[in-house]
């Protein structure tokens, strides 16, 4: 990291949707550009910095949230015309602010991704897709998940137009008019796409792609088929990519790499000789970045990274170097600038008050009056509720506006709640009654620190558990109000979508045949397994593959009007599938057929897969077991020469492997537990009942050995 | 940004709160921490190679300018200073839980070795009152106890609970020191040499307590508070997820002030303000904090901060240089105030909002749209306490119960209180069809205080989707777990305490009023109660002449009423008789098992040192056999010696708990003697306590219970 960026705040908007800043085209060399962002009051601010003063431009009257803007204008002019879109309408402005646009889509869902190019424009609401050109109807396509973004190849390099949607199933989708050229299947679900270089690279047909689990790649987009130039795992860990941007910050003539995620995260990546990507700046946030541009605002012949973050703030990391700044009570050294923007600030916030104090009273005085009400408008709450591939547990991250007074967390299936580190919050668990009336078995409450905005938690939970997890979010604000978020915990909640499944395995069959509809069991499927999109597939049948996160076992999901299908190697899969469906179809009065055909050795099989990271674990715990003993005699002998090479690497490798061990806590547990799960469910289809037996089990798992397991699954 | 100016990785683990810094040949500092395997190390990097290795003391092997001692036990605490009137160097001073050893590094001897059968949990080294020499106070199971140089008993008195943490400090501002005792009981007791000056009821463990300046003190609790008291008034306390590994005063941004510094058991450290606890610095280490110390550790007459892991890692700071102006932290100042100004206006543009469009919803419109919870403007909380004695399926409780008084229902109630749930709160969340207006929350407080209720309710309808939040706060008086209903059949209790006070006996019913859970007020200080958490009964009777009896079989409870009401009623001194025959019988008991215990203890000291001839004699045939090559010899006396290892081991364990079972009972006698000065105040109790001990010393079990029952020695 040899840059050196300083943080500076310009100025403080409303919630922002992702991408809605854009730095609207220099006039002349290394002059400050303007900056245009919007918000979700419907509010386009458009300012420029003058002596460290944000001096407006212009700003727009308060209407519907506004969910992207972007810049555009006719080919070879700068690109300077801003265009928002809220609702299903597109607006135009000129840079000066003077509306030339209004365009009703006429779409039934809002617009949530937006690109400009020329006099063509492409929206996408949640399903679909619309391309105008001069405001007329061109294409159309519907996509079979959840779109999140669009972008386009510049119509001057390769020809034509060639719009990108990035979907929540893991594909990017290359349109060609109407139809489907082909999808690019991306490790994550793409939560954002950008062309490379601002103009997609030399050929023009390079784009990059951000995902909501946190992975970046560029992927090449030729006539015929998809060409990944890399891809960038996230290995430490950090939140989803909410926005890219490609700008020279490191001033080497190669145009770098800009991300910022929904942990806070800004990044700065640089392709280095060799073409890797290498890490160059890392600044944190304390809420998640939902714009990010590279250019000059703050002062000029200075770059930088500005951002906007969910609650409004747009501020920069410059290059501009930062001067010593005076200590408290010595406010006189003050620079002038600030001095006078601080007390303009402090009268502005005095007229406030009393503003507020007479708004209180009022509000206090009518209940007093018994006809009178009490609503207070909801606040926005961003929040995401997602399951991490590494760890398989999910994490459950919320941000709100304006600082968090608590937060209570409940739950009415059992699940385990985790600490995160980040976390600064007071949690205190409550004790709860898991029996009938109240039927809880999580009751946590959070008490945040002060101008804590965003709150990330961890839960780990049970497969064939199903049930609900409430969250009730209380923002420190008056009049106090809380808001409940509910999150579906499915039958199968470790499983994830895939492109595609292994099909040498043995399988297990589960077969449903009866009088329902292809949206009755879609419906079904969407209930038991995640990222199924809610909308009914416009085909006749459908097929989606399935992973566990944390065995590894596959399900395949086909199914079609009257007829279900659903393989998997893990028999307790199977078992969790036939026991909710066949509870679903009984709560709909439909007459369910079920039969099913166990593959006796996909037991085996799915012990053998459990094998390595059951043996890697008990290795693990045993090693850490020993690392105190040791280090205590390393203490007492002065050296560890005495000790045999493999108690010696231990004491090497201690650091790692205790890193290790805290990492996955009760991982040990979570497989024994899976093996007995899938030891009763063998039996259950034999319609034995062994759960006498799982002592001996246990036993048996005390004392491990593969094949001694694999004899007793047999023999019992 | 203060960066640390020197950081060591010493290669030796570090045990929490057992680290100090001492100047043992009376000019170089050198860290010392008690680490794994019963050792404490001395890191001496200023006098290279000129170290003699003898008795205690071993050079490791992996670093010169470590030396090991061997203490042979689990090092509980350790401190350094100056003890003895005459030494250059200061003394080490190590407790495990069965001695304290008071060592010179720098001659390499032990000063004094001494026995302590209540084992040292804590230890602080100096100046106790009117004290002549320096002591070395150790707290341990519920007692504490000062030894001078020579290793003498100068100071002993009893605790409520087991020591966690010691400070001396001026409390009182009389130029003398006096000690700060934190216990697992949660107070912090202060005692003016063995009078308890004052106590201050916190709501966790007291882990640790450091002096600031003046009368002014940090303390830490075990839940991750830390704060700071001045007096007996707190400043201030924040509270974190992680835990107060130690706290240490220091000027660190050289202000003439101390700050509060803290360090965590994530590897976090910071320095905070003594006066409102704002953070001016932090710093990270990778693995929880052992010890925060100070000393001039770079021998240039400048005293850093040094902090250190439980992994070893060491880093100096120096106090902040002029330049940096107060101004640790890597941000701007400038930034921060524009930054928390926008902030506030943000704020108050949300509020603002909140009651612009509250003042737009019209009554009628608003009721389609439930989701927003809407309700009506006069919805109040009604809330109320009431005393609920057991039935089968509950047991005894004191009922909140909130209402509304119209259709809104109660989606959630969270109560915010210390020390009476397992964690900081409880919340009460019905299931989506038990909806309704009204909730009662059952509360059992497991001890006598008074507890601030912070209770907030989600109002709303029964399909919202947001709530509004009631916050209220009620009071738990104290002895709220005492139910007016008398069971006429229940048996009198026997015990009693007994005193005279010269106060009208409205004033008495108005203590009642406020410290007790009453359903109307009362207006004779006559009353009967019935003890919800240990059944029986509670008879409070006042005679005309100002004398009032407690009658009560728990003893603990009648000297809670004692404290409470004398520090009602302002009484700085109180005799009190007392009786309480069921537990002086208990005690009895206890005191014969003490007897029996030391002599089983004595018989299994010398039956191991039989055997310990045995083995000698043992392995001394068994080499011989092996070097004449009588094998068969050798085979059997290394069996004959492998059996009585396996029977030392047995004794040992019989010996383990023999001591254990020991150590119960004397945490109890020590709590009796407690519980009886507490029935007394001021210089009674303080004479009660004094003189049970000359008669536990004296071993004159009938004196003990008379001057139990009498409060005084003679008579």
């Amino acid at each position: 990291m040899d840059v050196v960026l300083n943080h500076v705040d310009y100025l403080q908007v409303g919630v922002t949707s992702q991408k809605t800043t854009r730095l609207l085209p220099a006039i002349g060399r290394k002059a400050n550009q303007k900056v245009a962002v919007a918000d979700s009051d419907g509010v386009i601010t458009c300012f420029g910095m003058k002596k460290g003063e944000a001096v407006p431009v212009f700003r727009t009257l308060p209407g519907q949230r506004i969910s992207r803007l972007e810049l555009g204008g006719a080919p070879g002019t700068p690109q300077e015309k801003i265009f928002v879109s809220s609702g299903s309408e597109v607006r135009g402005f000129t840079k000066k602010g003077k509306q030339f646009l209004s365009f009703e889509a006429n779409l039934t869902e809002n617009i949530n991704a937006m690109h400009v190019s020329g006099a063509d424009l492409f929206v996408c609401a949640s399903y679909i897709y619309n391309h105008y050109c001069d405001c007329k109807d061109q294409d159309y396509y519907l996509s079979g998940d959840k779109i999140n973004d669009i972008v386009c190849l510049p119509g001057d390099k390769v020809g034509r137009a060639v719009p990108i949607l990035a979907c929540q199933d893991r594909v990017l989708r290359v349109l060609q008019g109407s139809e489907l050229l082909y999808g690019v299947e991306v490790p994550g679900p793409p939560s954002v796409l950008e062309l490379n270089n601002k103009d997609g690279g030399t050929d023009g047909d390079e784009i990059l792609y951000g995902t909501t689990d946190g992975r970046l790649g560029l992927v090449k987009i030729t006539e015929s088929a998809p060409v990944v130039k890399w891809e960038m795992d996230n290995e430490k860990k950090k939140g989803g990519i909410l926005c890219i941007d490609t700008f020279d910050i490191l001033g080497d003539g190669v145009k770098d790499i800009l991300v910022g995620r929904d942990d806070g995260t800004v990044e700065i990546y640089a392709l280095d000789a060799s073409n890797e990507l290498s890490l160059r700046f890392e600044h944190v946030l304390s809420e998640s970045v939902t714009s990010i541009q590279g250019g000059c605002v703050g002062k000029e012949n200075y770059d930088e990274v500005l951002t906007t973050t969910y609650t409004g703030w747009v501020s920069g990391l410059t290059t501009e170097p930062q001067q010593m700044e005076a200590g408290p009570g010595e406010e006189l050294k003050m620079s002038k600038e600030t001095q006078s923007k601080v007390a303009a600030l402090r009268s502005e916030l005095e007229q406030l008050q009393v503003k507020v104090l007479q708004g209180r009273e009022k509000y206090q005085q009518s209940s007093q009056s018994s006809t009178a009400v009490s609503t207070v408008p909801a606040f926005s709450v961003n929040d995401k509720f997602t399951l991490c591939q590494d760890d398989a547990s999910y994490s459950l991250a919320l941000e709100v506006q304006t600082a968090i007074d608590n937060l209570l967390l409940q739950s009415d299936v059992p699940i385990d709640l985790l600490d995160v580190d980040k976390n600064s919050a007071v949690v205190s668990f409550s004790e709860c009654d898991s029996e009938q009336p109240n039927g809880n078995f999580l009751l946590a409450t959070y008490r945040c620190q002060a101008n804590t905005t965003r709150l990330e938690l961890k839960v780990r939970s049970i497969e064939g558990q199903y049930g609900t997890l409430q969250a009730y979010i209380t923002p420190r604000l008056q009049p106090k109000t809380c808001q409940v978020r509910q999150y579906q915990i499915k039958p199968l909640s470790l499983h994830q979508r895939t492109h595609s499944i292994a099909q040498d395995r043995p399988m297990n069959t589960l077969r449903l045949v009866g009088q329902f509809s292809f949206a009755e069991v879609h419906s079904w499927v969407v209930f038991c397994l995640p990222e199924v999109p809610e909308k009914t597939p416009a085909a006749e049948s459908v097929t989606f593959y399935f992973q566990n996160t944390f065995l590894g076992t596959q399900l395949e999901a086909t199914y079609s009007k009257g007829e279900g299908n659903f393989k998997s190697d893990n028999i307790s899969t199977i078992s969790i599938l036939k026991d909710v469906l066949s509870k679903e179809a009984t709560k709909r009065k439909i007459n369910l057929n079920i039969s099913y055909d166990v593959n006796e050795n996909s037991v085996s099989h799915t012990l053998m897969m459990i094998h390595p990271k059951l043996e890697y674990q008990l290795l693990l715990s045993k090693k850490v077991q020993l690392i105190d003993a040791l280090k205590e005699l390393q203490v007492h002998e002065g050296n560890a020469d005495f000790l045999i090479p493999e108690y010696r690497s231990i004491l090497d490798e201690s650091a790692r492997l205790l890193d290790e061990y805290k990492k996955q806590p009760a991982h040990l547990e979570r497989l024994y537990g899976m093996i007995t799960d899938l030891f009763i469910d063998k039996f259950k289809f034999k319609g034995q009942n062994v759960k006498t037996k799982v002592s001996a089990l246990l036993e048996i798992l005390d004392n491990y050995d593969l094949n001694s397991l694999i004899d007793f699954f047999n023999e019992a | 940004m203060l960066v640390p100016i020197f950081t060591l990785k010493l290669n030796h683990k570090i045990n929490p709160r057992m680290v100090t810094v001492g100047k043992f040949d009376g000019v170089h500092p050198c860290l010392t921490a008690a680490t794994q395997a019963g050792k404490v190390f001395i890191h001496n990097p200023h006098t290279r190679a000129q170290r003699n290795v003898a008795h205690r003391l071993s050079q490791s092997a992996q670093d010169s300018d470590i030396t090991l001692l061997n203490i042979n036990q689990a090092v509980s605490c350790l401190t350094a200073g100056t003890l003895g009137p005459n030494t250059t160097g200061d003394t080490l001073l190590v407790g495990s839980q069965t001695s304290l050893l008071a060592y010179d590094v720098h001659d390499n001897a032990d000063i004094f070795y001494r026995e302590v059968t209540d084992g040292a949990n804590a230890i602080v080294l100096g100046k106790l009152g009117d004290i002549q020499y320096p002591l070395a106070i150790i707290g341990g199971n519920c007692a504490l106890q000062g030894f001078d140089y020579e290793g003498n008993d100068q100071f002993w008195t009893v605790t409520g609970d087991n020591v966690r943490s010691l400070v001396l400090c001026d409390f009182t501002g009389d130029g003398k020191n006096e000690l700060l005792v934190g216990s697992e009981d949660f107070d912090i007791r202060v005692f003016k040499e063995d009078e308890l000056v004052t106590e201050m009821a916190e709501n966790e463990t007291v882990t640790s307590l450091c002096h600031m300046h003046g009368s002014r003190f940090g303390y830490a609790l075990a839940n991750g508070t830390v704060g700071v008291y001045d007096r007996t008034a707190r400043y201030w306390r924040i509270k974190s997820k992680n835990h107060a590994m130690s706290i240490h005063a220091f000027d660190l941004n050289a202000d003439g002030v101390v700050e509060l510094i803290t360090g965590w058991s994530n590897g976090k450290i910071d320095a905070r303000s003594d006066r409102t606890g704002e953070v001016i610095f932090k710093d990270n280490f990778s693995s929880s904090i052992a010890g925060v110390v100070e000393g001039d550790y770079r021998m240039d007459g400048q005293i850093q901060l040094i902090c250190t892991s439980v992994e070893g890692e060491v880093r100096g700071y120096l106090p902040a240089s002029k330049e940096m102006k107060g101004n640790l932290m890597d941000s701007s100042v400038e930034q921060d105030l524009i930054r928390e100004l926008s902030q506030r206006k943000q704020n108050l543009l949300l509020e603002l909002r909140n009651y612009e469009e509250n003042a737009k919803a019209s009554p009628g419109v608003s009721e389609v749209d439930s989701q927003m919870g809407v309700i009506p403007a006069n919805t109040q909380l009604q809330t109320a306490l009431s005393v609920r004695a057991a039935t089968e399926s509950q047991r005894a409780h004191i009922e909140l119960s909130i209402s509304t008084p119209n259709e809104t229902i109660i989606r959630a109630v969270l109560i915010f209180a210390e020390g009476i749930f397992e964690g900081e709160s409880h919340v009460v969340h019905p299931s989506a069809q038990n909806l309704s207006g009204c909730i009662r929350v059952p509360i059992i407080p497991p001890k006598d205080i008074p507890v601030d209720l912070h209770i907030k309710a989600f109002v709303g309808g029964r399909t919202s989707a947001q709530f509004h939040v009631f916050e209220i706060t009620r009071q738990l008086p104290r002895f709220s777990m005492y139910d007016l209903n008398v069971d006429p059949t229940a048996t009198r209790p026997t015990g009693r305490v007994t005193f005279s006070i010269n106060d009208r006996p409205q004033r008495v019913v108005m203590w009642l009023n406020q410290n007790f859970l009453l359903p109307e007020g009362m207006d004779s200080p006559d009353v009967t109660f019935t003890c919800l958490r240990a059944g029986g009964l509670l008879t409070i009777s006042m005679q005309s002449s100002g004398e009032i009896t407690f009658n009560t079989d728990d003893i603990d409870l009648a000297g809670d009423l004692v404290q409470s009401l004398a520090s009602f009623l302002a009484i700085d001194d109180l005799q009190a008789e007392a009786d309480f025959p069921a537990y002086f019988q208990e005690l009895r008991v206890t005191l014969t098992e003490v007897d029996e215990f030391h002599s089983v203890h004595q018989k299994l000291t010398a039956a191991m040192a039989d055997h310990s001839n045995h083995i000698r004699n043992m392995l001394v045939q068994a080499e011989d056999a092996r070097l004449m090559g009588d094998i068969v010899n050798m085979k059997r006396r290394y069996i004959e010696l492998y059996d009585l290892n396996r029977d030392l081991i047995n004794e040992y364990k019989i010996r383990s708990n023999n001591h254990n079972a020991l150590l119960v009972c004397l945490k109890s006698v020590n709590q009796a003697i407690q519980r009886a000065g507490r029935l007394r105040v001021g210089k009674p109790k303080n004479q009660v306590i004094s003189a049970c001990r000359d008669a536990i010393k004296n071993n004159n079990i009938n004196a003990l219970f008379k001057i139990m029952k009498a409060g005084t020695a003679s008579s």
